[in-house]
C-alpha cells in the first residue's frame, strides 16, 4: 500500500461504517448502494470480529480493493489488530475455518497498510474514533508511522479509539481505556483550523444506523444491523453527493441510507452455524 | 481537631498499562478473588435453584438491598430516546440514585464497619453499568462479585453462606440485571458477539456449569433441545441463561452462539 496516512478522494462515494463480520448485512448493503465499482466506497474499519463471517467479509473488501483500488478505500479500525482479534473473534474463526493461524497473521499483517484517515472533497474528514489531543493540524497525521500494530496510547491508538461526547467541550478520559473523548470546542477548532466542513466516523453502536452532532459537524455511520444478533438496531451507509462546497454541510450533500438485517441472517446465523460445528467440537461434559 | 487514620479508603484505578496488569495478575489479591470464585463455584456442585437453602440474616439484608437497586429502577423509567445513540439516558439517573442511596442501603447490612463503606461501596455502584457509556460487560458483574468479596472478607459474609451467595444472591442479581440490561437498552460492552455464549454476562455460566457437575443426563448439548430448557431451567442457571438468550436473540429460531 503506498497510499499515505491521509487519502484524498472526490465524491460521490459512500462510506460504511463497522461490519463486524456479518458478511450477509455486507451484501445487503452493495444490495441497496450500489455494487462496486459502479458505486465508489469508503469503508471505515472493524471490519472483523464479533459476527460469524468476518473472514468472508475480509476477504471480499480486500478482492474489491485489488481489483479496483481507486474506487474502493479501506480505513483502519481499532478492530484491525492482532491484540484485539485474538480475544474477539476473528482468530478464532480462522482458526477454524483454516486449521491454523497463517490465515490470520497474513490478514493482521495487510492490517499494518491499512491508511489511518480520508478527506473527501478537502472538506470532511473520515476516521475510524475521532480525533486526538496531539493532532491539531492533520498534516500532523501524515507523519506518523502506522506500518506496525495499533498502539496503546498516542495519536494512532487516538485515531482509531476515541469518541465524541456532546456534553463536554475538551478532551477527557475515555472510559473505554484507550483513545479519548473530544467535544464540541475540540471539534469547532480542528475544523476551522483544517478548513474543513464535517468529521464522519463509525466505532459506536446507533440505534437508527447513524448519529449527528455538534450542530451537523460530525457524524457517526454504523453499518452492523441488529448487532451481536440482539441490539434490534437499523444500520446506515452516507451517500455523500458530489458538488458539495463551502465550509458548512447544506441539505442534500450528504444522506444516510438506513437499511435492516438482510433476510440470509435468518437461515444462516448462530443457530445453524452451532448445528454445523456440534458435531466434533463440543466437550462431553461439564467440567 | 483531631483526624483518625482509616485503614479503608474510596478505590481509585491503579491498573493503567499493561506491566502493572501483569503485576496485578501476578498479585496476591488476585489468587484471592479466583479462590473465592472457585470456592463458591464448589459450593454448588449438584446443587438446583430450586433446592432449599438456608439464608442467614446477612444474606437476608443482601437480598433485600438488591430489591431495593431493582425498586429505583421501576422508580425511573426510561426516557424519550429520540437524540440518544443507543442506551437510554435514564440510566445516568437511576445509577444517580443508586450512588445516592448507597450509605443507607449498606445501613441495612448488620456487620458492617461505617468506616469501611467509603471503600466497598464504589464496587456496589459499579455493579449495574458504565455511566458514561451506558453500557454493561462482565467487568462490572466482577465489581459485584468483589463487592461480595469484601463483605466476606469484612466476616459479613461466613463460608457457611458461600451456597446462599451463589443460588440466592448472585442470581437475584443477574434477575436485577436483565432489568436494566432490557429497560435501560443497555450497550453489550467488550461483547465477543458470536464468540462468546452471552453479551454481558460470564459467572452466570461459571457457576451454572458447577451446578450441572455430575448430572446424570443433562449434558452440554442439551442446550439445544428446547423441552429441556422448557424443563430444566427453572432449577439450573445455565439452562435459564440460554433459554433467556434464545427469547432475546433474533426470532425465527435462531439460537444462541456456539458452546
Amino acid at each position: 500500500m503506498r497510499e499515505g496516512n491521509v487519502v484524498h478522494i472526490s465524491a460521490p462515494v459512500t462510506v460504511v461504517g463497522d461490519i463486524h463480520g456479518q458478511f450477509y448485512d455486507l451484501v445487503e448493503i452493495f444490495r441497496i448502494g450500489g455494487y462496486a465499482p459502479s458505486t465508489n466506497y469508503l469503508f471505515l474499519g472493524d471490519y472483523v470480529d464479533r459476527g460469524l463471517f468476518s473472514v468472508e467479509t475480509i476477504s471480499l473488501l480486500t478482492c474489491l480493493k485489488l481489483r479496483h483500488p481507486n474506487r474502493i478505500h479501506l480505513i483502519r479500525g481499532n478492530h484491525e489488530s492482532r491484540a484485539v482479534t485474538q480475544t474477539y473473534g476473528f482468530y478464532t474463526e480462522c482458526v477454524r475455518k483454516y486449521g491454523s493461524s497463517s490465515v490470520w497473521s497474513y490478514f493482521t499483517d495487510m492490517f499494518d497498510y491499512l491508511t489511518l484517515s480520508v478527506v473527501i472533497d478537502d472538506r470532511i474528514f473520515c476516521v475510524h474514533g475521532g480525533l486526538s489531543p496531539s493532532i491539531h493540524s492533520i498534516d500532523q497525521i501524515k507523519v506518523v508511522d502506522r506500518f506496525r500494530e495499533i498502539p496503546h496510547e498516542g495519536p494512532m491508538a487516538d485515531l482509531v479509539w476515541s469518541d465524541p461526547d456532546a456534553e463536554k467541550e475538551d478532551f477527557a478520559i475515555s472510559p473505554r481505556g484507550a483513545g479519548y473523548t473530544f467535544g464540541s470546542q475540540v471539534v469547532r477548532k480542528f475544523l476551522a483550523i483544517n478548513q474543513m466542513a464535517h468529521i464522519l466516523r463509525a466505532h459506536q453502536l446507533c440505534m437508527e444506523g447513524y448519529s449527528v452532532l455538534f450542530d451537523n459537524h460530525l457524524s457517526t455511520v454504523w453499518s452492523a444491523p441488529n448487532y451481536c444478533y440482539r441490539c434490534g438496531n437499523s444500520a446506515s451507509i452516507l451517500e455523500v453527493r458530489p458538488g458539495g462546497q463551502g465550509q458548512e454541510i447544506q441539505e442534500g450533500d450528504m444522506y444516510f441510507n438506513v437499511f435492516e438485517a438482510a433476510p440470509e441472517n435468518e437461515r444462516d446465523g448462530p443457530g445453524q452455524q452451532a448445528s454445523l460445528n456440534a458435531g466434533g467440537k463440543l466437550p462431553e461434559y461439564f467440567l | 481537631m483531631s483526624s483518625s487514620e482509616s485503614k479503608y479508603r474510596p478505590p481509585t484505578k491503579e491498573i493503567l498499562s499493561k506491566e502493572q496488569l501483569e503485576q496485578f495478575q501476578a498479585s496476591e489479591t488476585h489468587a484471592a478473588i479466583i479462590a473465592y470464585i472457585q470456592r463458591l463455584n464448589e459450593s454448588v456442585v449438584g446443587v438446583r435453584l430450586t433446592d432449599p437453602c438456608d439464608e442467614s440474616e446477612a444474606v437476608k439484608a443482601i437480598i433485600g438491598v438488591l430489591d431495593s437497586v431493582a425498586h429505583l429502577a421501576t422508580e425511573t423509567p426510561p426516557v424519550d430516546n429520540a437524540g440518544s445513540r443507543f442506551g437510554n439516558p435514564a440510566f445516568r439517573d437511576f445509577y444517580d440514585k443508586v450512588k445516592a442511596s448507597s450509605k443507607e442501603l449498606h445501613s441495612r447490612i448488620a456487620g458492617i464497619p461505617e468506616d469501611s463503606v467509603q471503600e466497598i461501596s464504589l464496587y456496589f455502584e459499579e455493579s449495574w453499568g458504565n455511566r458514561t457509556r451506558i453500557d454493561y460487560g462482565s467487568g462490572m458483574e466482577l465489581n459485584f462479585l468483589c463487592w461480595l468479596y469484601c463483605l466476606e472478607r469484612l466476616g459479613v459474609l461466613r463460608p457457611e453462606d458461600d451456597r446462599a451467595v451463589v443460588v440466592r444472591i448472585f442470581w437475584r442479581y443477574i434477575g436485577v440485571m436483565r432489568v436494566l440490561q432490557s429497560t435501560y437498552w443497555l450497550e453489550p460492552a467488550g461483547s465477543h458477539g458470536v464468540w462468546g455464549l452471552d453479551d454481558y454476562h460470564f459467572l452466570p455460566f461459571l457457576f451454572g456449569s458447577a451446578q450441572l457437575r455430575g448430572h446424570r443426563h443433562l449434558r452440554p448439548k442439551s442446550i439445544h433441545d428446547n423441552e429441556i430448557l422448557e424443563e430444566f431451567s427453572k432449577d439450573y442457571m445455565y439452562l435459564a441463561c440460554i433459554q433467556f438468550i434464545n427469547s432475546i436473540k433474533t426470532a425465527h429460531g435462531t439460537k444462541s452462539t456456539r458452546v
